[in-house]
């Protein structure tokens, strides 16, 4: 289009640059020093486009696979955590509601704990929400709702410590906060980081076409100029396009490999790693749920049918009698398959998980039969077959599993990342060898035109 | 070279001019929105008041004479109320754990106490010569006439004002109490009864006399329903309603706990308070009526009185206990 602009103004003359550019091309192409100049000067930008882009897509999937160690894995750990906490922390308050005017030490200071997790996740999460704008909405929930939560919790605990029942309200009200936007926004901000994670795996393990394409298009136009070269003269073998080829050749089995072995090594660490985990978390989500509705029918004290109904609900999705396929823990057994250090701990948990709901319908019995000191007791006494104790044993154990999967995911990755160990700089050394073949090969032939 | 300066001159003055006008503004780093406060869960508006005709029954002689003296413990008839509650071994009582006073969870001994906990204490010993045999059940104002219907509990004695209209769904023993319908404010609200409240919010819990009073009252306040009377004191403290108004015995409770709230206005309705009991009988409701009268005989009603209520409104004198027969 370019090389006939403006021939009416300037005439025959006066030619645009890219015009006579284009003329002469076409003229010295018509020459065979010529034409052999063109391939060089093809083959030479089509190998320094190649190892460009090489260079280049092994470099962001190195960065990719760091991200997904360094960044989004802990990220979406972040998270979980502040679920954790916050659920924790609301069934401890209950629980020292239960236990009357001055809590215990310990549910004390496991509250301060829980808290000040709860805030240090945040703050990571809030760090990190990427520009992600659902994950961002959820952390400013969350930032804004939590100094409400704990200002009730410490109202409710000045009322208790004089004796007046309306901390008793004030706890109700912060458990209501709790359940109705902390918990939700938290649940939500998992679930968008666990799909940042999925969304980051997937492009460490995608095929880059980009590069496919290039590499192709530069292998046959090697061949087909050995091809034509090999017409033109007599010479069977041009020794630098040879090496170029095989430079090239060389590239392409080695990314491949790398690629194909770290792609597998990403799947591995989705499967044992990420999955496990995203499992996992919501077996302990659910268990945070059902102990939160425990303690809560015992707080509300015959006013919450409906904790028990919502526990009813919930705990068959967690764990069943005959260690029913259906659930989240036998899922996570199914995923530890391979994975002792993990499976031991799901299996922990599975165990500790049965235990802590007979305990729970050991609990309502009594409460029902009218024995409500007793009741409060099995929920909440530090003896070992207490449902707190059994409680703390699964959440401790779901926390292992969790540990370990997380361990898992991040030595597969890190596995992914080894396998692209000097690929980068190897590539950048074969095309600078391709380049150097090309120039050598078709100078040799042009030298034959002086 | 003059020209070019004079034209960069003007084209700075422009770009500064349009600058100024919009993009200099400093970003407002965290916008916050509207903050919402949190509140206590379930919360409603007004409730109509019950159709029924309130002149066909005198709420303070509706119930039954005890039929001479109380059985010994144990001594009951077969197959009657009692003897079942006595072979299991606990009475069920409705009750609120939050309502000062009247029925809350001491803290320290982690045990009901109350003006209220004393009745039903006293009947628990009446059938089982044992105060301690009781299974408490917390049970909202709404909920009352639902727990006795369904059998959930044996009595309830929860602040429960008899009226004709709930009289027709459940038995009641007879007035052992007789409260009004006041109104509590900040400290510092100029506001001296219901009439100065008008389009103020004011609170009652859902289902009890108080909120129906008020959504029909002449001045007009803004009814707000809530499931315990605890929740109108939180949400009084934290400023998102004007008042409560509720029976003064309630209210009395509620300004023990919080000194810088106070009682206004005359009271606006007589509450008379009953035990509620399952419709169906009569034997129970006679036994119940039968603790009361023993109760008031034997000064522990003046005892229970003066522990919990004394000093915190008008005085009471002992009540008279009076039945239709």
């Amino acid at each position: 289009m370019v090389t006939t602009a403006a021939p009416e103004t300037g005439g025959r003359r006066v030619r645009s640059i890219p015009a006579t550019m284009v003329r002469n091309l076409t003229e010295s192409a018509a020459t065979s020093p010529g034409r052999l100049t063109l391939i060089m000067v093809g083959l030479f930008l089509l190998t320094v486009v190649t190892s460009v882009v090489g260079v280049t897509t092994v470099l962001s999937r190195q960065n990719t696979i760091d991200d997904l160690i360094n960044h989004q894995e802990p990220l979406s750990a972040a998270s979980q955590q502040i679920y954790r906490s916050l659920s924790d922390a609301d069934a401890t308050a209950s629980s020292a509601f239960l236990a009357g005017g001055v809590e215990p030490a310990d549910l004390r200071s496991r509250y301060e704990a829980d808290i000040a997790q709860a805030g240090a996740a945040l703050a990571k999460a809030a760090g990190d929400v990427g520009g992600v704008e659902g994950a961002a909405q959820q952390v400013n929930q969350l930032s804004q709702a939590l100094p409400v939560y704990t200002g009730l919790v410490e109202t409710a605990r000045a009322n208790n410590r004089q004796g007046f029942p309306t901390g008793g309200a004030y706890l109700r009200e912060a458990s209501t906060l709790m359940r109705s936007e902390l918990l939700p926004a938290a649940q939500e901000l998992f679930r968008i980081d666990i799909e940042r994670l999925n969304e980051g795996e997937d492009d460490a393990t995608a095929i880059p076409w980009f590069l496919t394409g290039f590499t192709a298009l530069l292998l046959a136009a090697l061949i087909a100029s050995q091809i034509y070269l090999t017409k033109r003269t007599n010479r069977l073998l041009n020794v630098g396009l040879l090496v170029a080829t095989i430079a090239v050749g060389v590239g392409v089995i080695w990314g491949a490999l790398a690629m194909v072995v770290g792609s597998a090594h990403i799947s591995s660490a989705n499967r044992d790693g990420s999955q496990q985990v995203d499992v996992l978390v919501q077996a302990r989500i659910v268990a945070l749920q059902c102990r939160a509705n425990e303690t809560l029918t015992l707080v509300a004290r015959g006013d919450g049918p409906q904790y028990e109904t919502d526990y009813q609900k919930l705990i068959p999705g967690l764990v069943a009698k005959d260690g029913g396929p259906g659930t989240l823990l036998a899922k996570a057994k199914d995923l530890a398959a391979d994975n002792a250090q993990t499976s031991s701990s799901v299996n922990a948990a599975i165990d500790s998980a049965s235990k802590w709901h007979n305990a729970h319908l050991e609990i309502r019995k009594t409460d029902d039969e009218g024995d409500y000191q007793a009741a409060v007791k099995a929920a909440t006494g530090t003896e070992p077959t207490s449902a707190a104790q059994l409680f703390a044993k699964l959440d401790s154990s779901l926390d292992d599993a969790i540990m370990s999967g997380r361990k898992a995911f991040v030595e597969r990755a890190d596995e992914a990342g080894k396998t692209l160990t000097g690929l980068g700089p190897g590539l950048a050394v074969l095309g600078l060898v391709a380049l150097a073949g090309v120039t050598m090969g078709i100078r040799r032939r042009l030298q034959e035109y002086r | 070279m003059r020209r070019m300066r004079k034209l960069f001159g003007a084209l700075a003055a422009a770009l500064a001019l349009a600058g100024c006008s919009s993009s200099l503004q400093p970003v407002d780093p965290a916008p916050a929105g509207a903050v919402q406060q949190p509140q206590p869960a379930g919360v409603g508006g007004g409730e109509p008041s019950d159709t029924a005709s309130t002149s066909s029954c005198d709420p303070n002689a509706i119930s039954l004479r005890p039929s001479g003296s109380l059985p010994a413990p144990g001594q009951f008839p077969a197959g009657s109320r009692l003897k079942k509650i006595h072979d299991r071994g606990y009475l069920r009582a409705g009750i609120d754990q939050n309502t000062y006073l009247f029925g809350f969870r001491n803290l320290t001994t982690n045990q009901m106490e109350g003006f209220d906990i004393d009745r039903v204490r006293e009947i628990a010993k009446a059938i089982f010569g044992d105060p301690d045999k009781v299974q408490f059940k917390v049970i909202t104002s709404k909920e009352r006439e639902a727990a006795l219907a369904g059998d959930e509990v044996d009595v309830v004695a929860r602040t429960y004002s008899v009226t004709c209209a709930r009289a027709k769904i459940v038995d009641f023993s007879a007035v052992y109490y007789t409260a009004g319908q006041r109104v509590l404010v900040d400290r510092r609200s100029k506001a001296t009864s219901l009439d100065d409240l008008a389009g103020k919010k004011v609170c009652a819990a859902s289902g009890s006399t108080s909120i129906k009073k008020l959504t029909g009252y002449p001045s007009k306040p803004v009814p707000v329903s809530v499931p315990t009377y605890a929740d109108c004191l939180i949400m009084l403290q934290q400023g998102q309603v004007d008042a409560v108004s509720t029976d003064d015995t309630i209210l009395a409770g509620m300004v023990k706990q919080d000194p810088n709230l106070k009682m206004v206005g005359k009271q606006i309705t007589e509450e008379p308070y009953g035990i509620g009991i399952k419709k169906g009988d009569d034997n129970f409701v006679r036994f119940v009526n039968g603790v009361l009268q023993q109760s008031i005989s034997s000064g522990a009603w003046q005892a229970s009185y003066n522990k919990w209520l004394r000093g915190t409104g008008e005085e009471q004198p002992v009540p008279t206990l009076r039945y239709r027969d």
